[in-house]
């Protein structure tokens, strides 16, 4: 049994928001050693931290927006955010939710707080991830997946009073339910104070945990509190999470793509005439149009 | 590393030698500015040439009745000035204000004249540069006086094509010379167009 030893534990840089209604810490890429390329697929990680929104009667957000080439995936645990997009979807993401949006060749849209939560305002905490798609998938059809979290394949663990939600791929061959296009397991561990969760995953897989509440020991050793985010060394394939206080954590582990990046702004493409395609595209209203 | 774009903008569009270049930029004071701060403010005595290293500023002035009209936006890699101002020695007659947190490079003007009168391959660089400035606002007339707004639409896109996204509708607008609405409707009208053509 080799361990898989913990790098480095991030604590998060100074917020900025993201419109008006995203107060977010950047982990992936502008942390120190969590690059594009370091932390393949994922390629984006932001994090708003618990923060308190007070009652605003018009709901702060990200007004209209395009994507290309990649996909978001939006984990909620406090609060609630309305979306919609340029090909007329859209839907509310509640407590313990994820939406899962396949961005592919492009959807225009946007994301607020949702009307009602914002008329009381209240804690706000979530985390967008952006992950890649392999450059084959780059321009299929956008789609979406919305994951409720009373739906998702939650895997007990030996206290009987905490588990694991599988968001993506499988813990311990309990298959999670959002479709990836490369190899990957996302899942959210909710644990009493005491519970013990073993992890086995792929030493080339690039893994890190965040931990969205309470604190934690990983490998009997390493401590990480709240907001902190661990990365762990790409060798070994096991190691232990026990929780100090109750907790809630956040683990992805994906196979990387190992194919060139071209980003800029909303686009993640292979070259830079892609990129400059997705742009020509999006000014020449070819991802729709979303007032 | 300070002055990155800016150093990359001479190497990438003349022949000069590194040590002239660091010597050049040495002589620039670098300067951040929030969002929404004034570089320049109508009525004021304009000395430099501005480089935006990072951000977006933007130059416009206000009609008798207050209205706001943008003459040019300026992302990064890009001059901006009051060329009235700076070389006739008027007072301003425009703002140029950050529309993002910038950074911005002062090239004095004395510099430009001094090295202008010094070095025949930077007085060519300047020529260069003046002719291009020159042939972009005739374009600018020529769209403004008899192109439609889908055009210059287009023009706009196609001159500074990351900024639709960063800039709001309203000043999207006023650089081309349409009301917000008119704007909303050349991007509906486009997308109807092109919505199902994903390229």
């Amino acid at each position: 049994m080799s361990i898989k030893h913990v790098e480095m534990i991030a604590t998060p840089s100074a917020p900025h928001y993201v419109g008006d209604g995203f107060r977010v810490h950047n982990f992936i890429p502008s942390y120190p050693r969590m690059d594009m390329k370091r932390m393949d697929p994922f390629i984006m990680l932001d994090y708003n931290s618990k923060f308190h929104f007070p009652p605003s009667e018009r709901p702060r957000g990200v007004d209209v927006h395009p994507h290309r080439g990649f996909e978001t995936v939006t984990i909620a645990y406090k609060g609630r955010v309305e979306h919609h997009d340029s090909s007329g979807g859209g839907g509310v993401i509640g407590e313990g939710d994820v939406q899962w949006m396949t961005a592919a060749s492009g959807v225009l849209h946007k994301e607020f707080h949702e009307s009602e939560w914002s008329k009381k305002g209240g804690e706000f905490q979530m985390v967008q991830l952006w992950v890649n798609l392999p450059a084959k998938h780059k321009m299929d059809p956008p789609k979406y997946q919305a994951l409720e979290n009373s739906k998702m394949t939650k895997v007990p663990l030996a206290d009987g009073n905490s588990w694991v939600e599988v968001i993506a791929g499988a813990y311990q061959g309990h298959q999670g339910s959002a479709s990836t296009f490369s190899p990957m397991h996302i899942y959210n561990v909710k644990m009493k104070a005491g519970a013990v969760a073993d992890f086995t995953l792929p030493t080339n897989f690039n893994t890190a945990l965040l931990v969205i509440e309470g604190s934690i020991t990983i490998n009997g050793t390493e401590k990480a509190q709240g907001d902190q985010m661990a990365l762990f060394a790409n060798s070994g394939e096991n190691f232990s999470v026990l929780a100090d206080q109750d907790a809630i954590v956040l683990i992805l582990s994906g196979e990387p793509l190992n194919e060139p990046i071209a980003a800029h702004g909303p686009f993640v493409m292979n070259t830079r005439e892609e990129l400059i395609a997705a742009f020509t595209a999006f000014n020449e209203g070819k991802f729709g149009y979303l007032e | 590393m300070k002055h990155i774009h800016f150093t990359s903008f001479l190497t990438n569009n003349a022949e000069f030698e590194k040590n002239y270049i660091e010597k050049l930029v040495g002589q620039c004071a670098h300067k951040k500015f929030e969002k929404d701060a004034f570089l320049l403010r109508e009525g004021e005595e304009c000395k430099y040439v501005f480089f935006v290293e990072k951000g977006l500023l933007r130059q416009y002035y206000l009609d008798t009745a207050g209205k706001e009209h943008t003459i040019q936006f300026a992302p990064e890699n890009w001059l901006i000035s009051d060329r009235d101002a700076l070389f006739f020695k008027q007072g301003a007659q425009y703002f140029i204000q950050a529309v993002e947190d910038a950074e911005v490079l002062y090239i004095e003007e004395d510099l430009i004249l001094q090295l202008s009168r010094q070095d025949a391959a930077f007085h060519s660089y300047n020529n260069q540069l003046l002719h291009n400035h020159i042939r972009q606002l005739q374009k600018r007339i020529r769209l403004l006086l008899s192109a439609t707004a889908e055009e210059r639409y287009l023009d706009f896109t196609a001159t500074y094509p990351d900024l639709l996204m960063r800039l709001p509708q309203t000043m999207v607008a006023s650089y081309l010379g349409i009301t917000p609405e008119s704007l909303s409707r050349v991007r509906k009208g486009l997308a109807e167009k092109n919505q199902r053509r994903i390229t």
